[in-house]
C-alpha cells in the first residue's frame, strides 16, 4: 500500500475523529486548478492552439490534440443537465452532512461546452435552467464548483455566503463528542 | 470485418461470489482457472493463451499470474475494461485462436472485495474522477448513475414501476441459481419501491452490490471443442465502440446504436428471433438503454417495452412478448465482482447456449445476445460492445 492510498484510507475511515472534511486528494492537475482558483470566480484550461476550455483538466487539448494550455478566467454560464439529492456516500464528511440532510448535486453544460459536476448552491434549481458555475475553495482548501441560478457578476462575498450555506467551509462534527 | 467463423466458446465457469473475502483477485482467479482446465479435461501445458480482467490484482498483473499459477502461454492479454472486459477479450482471443497464435485461450475475470475495498477503487478510478467527481460526495457510480436515470426519466417518462420489472423479473431468475448472492430472497414491487433511498432516484434494489467472485471461458478452434467433446458455441458477430456520442451533454444512448445494423446484418438474426438476452445490469435504466440502442424497441420506449415483455428464464411471467433477459439473475441480484461483472453476462449466455444452466435453463435456448457496458471515466460509461452468440451444434 502505498503512502496516499493509507492517507486516504484514513481520511477515508469512519472514525472518532470529531471533525471530518471532504476528499482533499487531486492530481497535480488538480492540484494547480485549485491553486489558480483561489483568487478567481473560475479559471478553466483554455488550449493555446484551438482556444476551446475543457474541464476535468487534461495535459492534452481532447480537440486539437496540443499540450499549450493556460488557466484562465472564463464564463460559467451553463445550463442545467440533471440534479440528485444523494443519501448515501462513502466519505465520512458526506456521511455526517447526509444524516442531517441529502446533500444536493448537479451536472452542468457549460455554454463553452465542457460538463460539470457540482455543489447544487440553489435548491429551487430544476433541469433545463441557466445557471452560474464558480468555484470556490472548501474546508479542505481545494476548489470545488457550486451552481446557482444565473445571476450578474457575483461578488466574491456572495460567493463566499454560498459556500458558507452549503456548510462547505466547516467540517462535519461528530456528534455526541469522543469517547 | 472478418466473421469468427471456425471459433468455438467452451466451458463457461463461475466461482461462487462472496460479499466480502478474505482472498485476493488472484484466488479467484486461479479458481477459475482450475475449474476451466478441469472440465475441459486439459492440463495446464495444454494452455498456451491466457487472458485476465481484474481491478483489484494491482501491483500485480496478468504477467504475475503466469509466474504464481507456473503457466507459460505464448500469448498473453489483460483487459481492464470492466462491464466490456468479458466480450473484448472474447473478442481478442477469438482473433489470436483464427490467426493461430494460440491454440486454447483462458480467459477470465476475477475480483476480491476486502473490507472497505471497494471505497479505494471508487476514491481512486481515474483522474477525472479524483479531481472531479468524488469530491461531490459521490458513493462511487451511484452519483453519476443518479443523474442519468433522473435525466432519462423526465426525458422520456419513465417511472420507477418501470425500473422495477427489470429489478424483480431478475430476482425471479436468480431465485434458480444457486451462486446468485441475493438469489435466497425474494423481491416485491412493495420491496422495491420502499427501499432505502441512495441517491435521486436511485434506491437499495436499483444498485449492485460490489462482491468478490471470477467467471472464465476457454476459447479454442470447432474442432478442438470436439474433439475433447465439449458443447461449444459459436460467434455469429461481434462489435465493440467506446466513448460514442461524445457531444451528448448527459448519457441517454450507448456506442451500440452505431453498430446494431451490423450485427444482425452479419449475424443474419434479428432482434425478435434471440432466445435470451443478457445486458449489462449496473443500474436498471443501463438494461433499458441497452434494449432501446440495440433494437428491441424505439429510443424512448423502454419502459413500455419492459411492462409488455416477460423477462423471466421460464416464461412464466404476465407479459405477452417473451424475452428471458439476465437469466442468472444479472448483477443485480448476483453481485458485481469488479471485472468478473463484465463477465457475467457472457458466462451466463454460454451455460445456456451449452445447455448446461441447470435450475435456470432457458427451453430449447439456441441464440443469444450479450451487451457490455463500462468504466465510468468521470459522468457516462464509455465501452461498449455486443455479440450474437449461437449454439455450436445448432
Amino acid at each position: 500500500m502505498d503512502g496516499t492510498l493509507r492517507r486516504r484510507n484514513k481520511w477515508a475511515r469512519p472514525s472518532l475523529r470529531a471533525r471530518a472534511r471532504p476528499p482533499k486528494h487531486r492530481s497535480p492537475l488538480g492540484q494547480a486548478f485549485s491553486a489558480v482558483n483561489l483568487a478567481a470566480a473560475l479559471m478553466l484550461q483554455k488550449c493555446l492552439a484551438c482556444g476551446r476550455e475543457r474541464y476535468p483538466s487534461t495535459e492534452i487539448c481532447g480537440h486539437c490534440l496540443s499540450g499549450d494550455w493556460l488557466f484562465a478566467p472564463v464564463s460559467g454560464a451553463g445550463t442545467l443537465l440533471a440534479t440528485s439529492a444523494l443519501q448515501h456516500s462513502l466519505w465520512e464528511y458526506f456521511k455526517r452532512r447526509i444524516l442531517k440532510q441529502p446533500w444536493l448535486i448537479c451536472s452542468v453544460r457549460l455554454d463553452s461546452g465542457p460538463t460539470v459536476i457540482a455543489h447544487l448552491g440553489d435548491t429551487s434549481l430544476s433541469a433545463g435552467e441557466r445557471v452560474e458555475v464558480f468555484s470556490h475553495r472548501d474546508v479542505s482548501l481545494s476548489a470545488v464548483m457550486i451552481a446557482v441560478a444565473e445571476s450578474e457578476g457575483l461578488v466574491q462575498a456572495e460567493r463566499s455566503a454560498c459556500v458558507s450555506r452549503l456548510g462547505l467551509d466547516e467540517p462535519a462534527h461528530r456528534e455526541g463528542g469522543l469517547q | 470485418m472478418r466473421d469468427y467463423r471456425g471459433v468455438a466458446l467452451v466451458c463457461p465457469v463461475s466461482v461462487p461470489y462472496a460479499r466480502q473475502s478474505a482472498h485476493g483477485a488472484a484466488w479467484f482467479i486461479g479458481g477459475v482457472l482450475r475449474e476451466l482446465l478441469e472440465r475441459a479435461g486439459l492440463s495446464k501445458q495444454a494452455l498456451d493463451g491466457f487472458s485476465v480482467s481484474s481491478f483489484s490484482l494491482a501491483p500485480d498483473s496478468a504477467i504475475a499470474l503466469t509466474q504464481h499459477l507456473n503457466l507459460t502461454p505464448r500469448w498473453i492479454d489483460e483487459v481492464n475494461l470492466g462491464g466490456v472486459s468479458g466480450l473484448v477479450s472474447m473478442r481478442r482471443a477469438a482473433r489470436a485462436i483464427q490467426a493461430g497464435d494460440a491454440e486454447v485461450i483462458a480467459c477470465v475475470g476475477g475480483d476480491g472485495a476486502g473490507h472497505r475495498s471497494f471505497e479505494d477503487t471508487a476514491a481512486n478510478f481515474s483522474s477525472w474522477s479524483i479531481d472531479a467527481s468524488f469530491p461531490y460526495g459521490a458513493g462511487g457510480p451511484n452519483a453519476a448513475f443518479s443523474l442519468i436515470t433522473a435525466h432519462y426519466m423526465e426525458r422520456y417518462g419513465a417511472q420507477r414501476e418501470d425500473f422495477a420489472r427489470i429489478c424483480l423479473d431478475q430476482r425471479y431468475n436468480a431465485n434458480h441459481y444457486p451462486n446468485a448472492l441475493l438469489g435466497h430472497k425474494t423481491l416485491t414491487l412493495s420491496d422495491y419501491l420502499d427501499a432505502r433511498p441512495i441517491a435521486g432516484p436511485l434506491h437499495l434494489f436499483d444498485c449492485v452490490m460490489p462482491c468478490a467472485g471470477g467467471e472464465g471461458f476457454l476459447v479454442m478452434t470447432e474442432e478442438h471443442a470436439r474433439s475433447l467433446g465439449l458443447p461449444w458455441v459459436r460467434i455469429l458477430a461481434a462489435e465493440e465502440l467506446h466513448n460514442a456520442h461524445a457531444q451528448d451533454p448527459i448519457q441517454y444512448r450507448g456506442g451500440w446504436t452505431e453498430y446494431k445494423d451490423r450485427l444482425y446484418d452479419t449475424a443474419g438474426l434479428g432482434p425478435t428471433e434471440i432466445d435470451c438476452l443478457q445486458t449489462y445490469d449496473d443500474y436498471p435504466v443501463i438494461s433499458l438503454m441497452q434494449m432501446e440502442d440495440l433494437g428491441f424497441c424505439q429510443k424512448g420506449e423502454g419502459p413500455q417495452f419492459v411492462n409488455e415483455t416477460d423477462m423471466r428464464f421460464d416464461h412464466s411471467g404476465a407479459g405477452a412478448r417473451k424475452l428471458p433477459h439476465n437469466t442468472c439473475g444479472g448483477q443485480l441480484s448476483c453481485g458485481q465482482a469488479g471485472s468478473a461483472a463484465g463477465f457475467l453476462g457472457l458466462t451466463e449466455a454460454l451455460r445456456q447456449l451449452t445447455g448446461t444452466a441447470g435450475a435456470h435453463q432457458v427451453a430449447e435456448a439456441k441464440s443469444a445476445l450479450v451487451s457490455g457496458y463500462g468504466m465510468i471515466n468521470y459522468d457516462r460509461g464509455l465501452c461498449s460492445a455486443a455479440a450474437l452468440l449461437m449454439a455450436g451444434d445448432a
